[in-house]
């Protein structure tokens, strides 16, 4: 378990944020910029430079940072660890490879000064440097130069992984060269990661967990899935939305889509999707029906049995209903009416209906 | 006839100042390029004095500080039982002074151009604060430092007002290139006087040339 929590006067805000993430998976750090994301990681990391004039709010800057049952900060107990010793390793924006020296002496330079049990090896042909491994970091494109960062900072073996926005320096192609990486690093090592963005595409892609932020404050904060449902603000779509976990299972090349299999299977519209990928697909509530029997000759591609779970009346005096299907929720928002003339109460067995959406991955 | 004797002083007191002022020019250069601290203007002041004071200024109080009755003199006198006025070392302790802010200067502002964020990297990466100066900050800044190191020397051996006030002008102890040349030139004799300068000069030109062409070999591409 991570605790976090720094209560601190920045120059035009106070920050002041509390949460405990996982120690496994990728936690992101959400927010529009200017809301504090980077000062968070900065005091995470121990990089956090306090100038005379804040210094003198010292008083209610309070900290209490834990990793693994180490205390890495606490106000109270006057500890607050030197960056070099706490063990978190950080991927910047801005890549800062070191300039004279090569990439194969840049990715030793952590693992030369800690214990690492990690095999370079290894690294090296996961993220595919070895022919980079003789160039200096101004001789690498922008999508290598932040591949070797990665390994830089894996290789320093941290207890937790810092990637501030490390695509947001990049072009397109680059990033979608990157993201793979990222996946698969927090699915071969188990490194705590946390990932800061303001990009929803990559959040929803990436994120196990997720802290909102918003002018220094955590406005809300859990498991992906629940709050893609619980914050229509996050997905930046009128009304909420919900994420499905699956795996493809088949693909429908003539028609140019795949078959998911979450449970139940459904059709996507998609192209180059490798067999066994394991997917998320994202799906408006607006865009769900729901009706009492399978329907036949419908348009619609996926109808898919689900249980009702929850009904809720949502601002706009919609009903939002909840269902299972396996153990991930779909929401559908119905009008009341709709829901008194099919009769919908919890418990009950439904068909869910909706087109072939795009996926996020 | 041209004497040997002014021209090993003169290098040997170029060379000993160069390499005192690296090892305490450094340090304040780092200082300078890293604090927050409310001192730092008052440092870089006094630290770039010499650059706008007339050399006169800085010998006429050096020589003070330097005699027997001064401070740091007197000092000298106790512990070693030699005058530091009209020494060499006095000489040197002058020069330290008097070149300061052309080694201090290059330094600091190489080492503001390489900047927090590879050193942040390096923390991050587990090296402490003297492991990052010496493996990242120093190798990004040795364009700085050879500058520094080369107008420290180049302004050393080209100095005058204060050696003229505190040195005296003894031959094979304090007599530098500087003050032979205005010896010769006092008595009228022109042509001594022109081999010192046109040497100081071609050795001036040379070394700056050497300088800042090795100087755009060594450059980081970043």
């Amino acid at each position: 378990m991570i605790r976090v929590s720094y209560k601190k006067q920045l120059s035009d805000f106070l920050l002041d944020v509390d949460f405990t993430m996982p120690d496994t998976g990728i936690t992101v750090l959400f927010g529009p910029s200017g809301s504090g994301k980077t000062s968070v990681l900065n005091l995470i990391a121990g990089l956090d430079t306090t100038g005379p004039d804040e210094e003198s709010n010292h008083f209610q800057n309070t900290s209490n940072f834990i990793l693994n049952n180490n205390i890495i900060d606490d106000s109270n107990k006057k500890i607050k660890l030197k960056p070099w010793l706490r063990n978190i390793a950080y991927v910047f924006q801005d890549h800062r490879l070191f300039p004279h020296l090569t990439v194969k002496d840049n990715i030793l330079f952590g693992y030369k000064r800690r214990n690492c049990e990690l095999d370079p090896q290894d690294l090296i042909e996961t993220f595919k440097i070895k022919t980079l491994l003789t160039h200096t970091p101004a001789e690498l494109s922008g999508g290598q130069k932040q591949r070797v960062a990665m390994v830089r900072a894996l290789l320093s073996q941290p207890q937790l992984l810092i990637l501030d926005e490390p695509l947001a320096a990049l072009d397109y192609p680059s990033r979608q060269e990157l993201l793979p990486y990222i996946e698969q690093v927090h699915k071969e090592l188990a490194i705590p990661v946390i990932y800061v963005s303001h990009d929803i595409k990559e959040v929803l892609r990436l994120a196990d967990y997720i802290v909102v932020m918003d002018k220094g404050k955590i406005i809300d904060q859990g498991d992906i899935a629940n709050l893609c449902i619980s914050q229509p603000l996050l997905t930046q779509q009128e009304g909420a939305s919900f994420i499905l976990e699956g795996r493809v299972s088949e693909i429908i090349e003539e028609d140019k889509l795949v078959k998911i299999d979450c449970g139940e299977d459904i059709l996507i519209t998609a192209e180059n999707m490798p067999l066994e990928q394991n997917v998320r697909i994202l799906i408006h509530a607006r865009d769900v029906s729901l009706c009492l029997t399978p329907p036949v000759d419908s348009s619609i591609l996926n109808c898919i049995a689900v249980i009702i779970e929850e009904l809720q009346t949502d601002k706009n005096a919609k009903l939002r209903v909840l269902a299972k299907l396996g153990d991930q929720t779909i929401v559908a928002v119905i009008s009341h009416r709709s829901a008194k003339s099919l009769n919908v109460v919890k418990g009950q067995k439904m068909y869910a209906q909706f087109k072939a959406t795009a996926l996020i991955k | 006839m041209i004497e040997l004797a002014p021209i090993f002083v003169t290098l040997k007191l170029a060379t000993v100042t160069t390499l005192i002022l690296l090892l305490i020019g450094t340090p304040i250069a780092w200082w300078l390029s890293s604090t927050r601290s409310q001192f730092k203007v008052i440092i870089e002041s006094v630290v770039a004095l010499p650059l706008v004071l007339p050399p006169t200024v800085l010998g006429f109080y050096l020589l003070l500080a330097l005699s027997p009755n001064g401070f740091i003199g007197g000092l000298w006198a106790y512990v070693s039982d030699t005058p530091l006025s009209f020494s060499f070392t006095g000489l040197v302790i002058g020069s330290v002074i008097y070149s300061m802010p052309f080694v201090v200067q290059p330094l600091q502002a190489s080492f503001e151009m390489v900047g927090k964020p590879v050193q942040q990297a390096a923390y991050t990466l587990g090296a402490n604060s003297f492991d990052t100066f010496k493996n990242i900050i120093i190798p990004l800044s040795r364009r700085g430092f050879l500058v520094a190191i080369t107008l420290g020397f180049a302004h050393t051996v080209g100095e005058f007002g204060v050696v003229l006030m505190i040195g005296g002008n003894i031959p094979e102890v304090t007599q530098v290139l500087s003050i032979v040349i205005y010896d010769h030139v006092e008595v009228l004799e022109y042509t001594q006087a022109h081999y010192y300068s046109i040497g100081l000069l071609i050795f001036s030109f040379v070394v700056l040339f050497i300088t800042y062409s090795f100087n755009r070999k060594l450059m980081v591409r970043i």
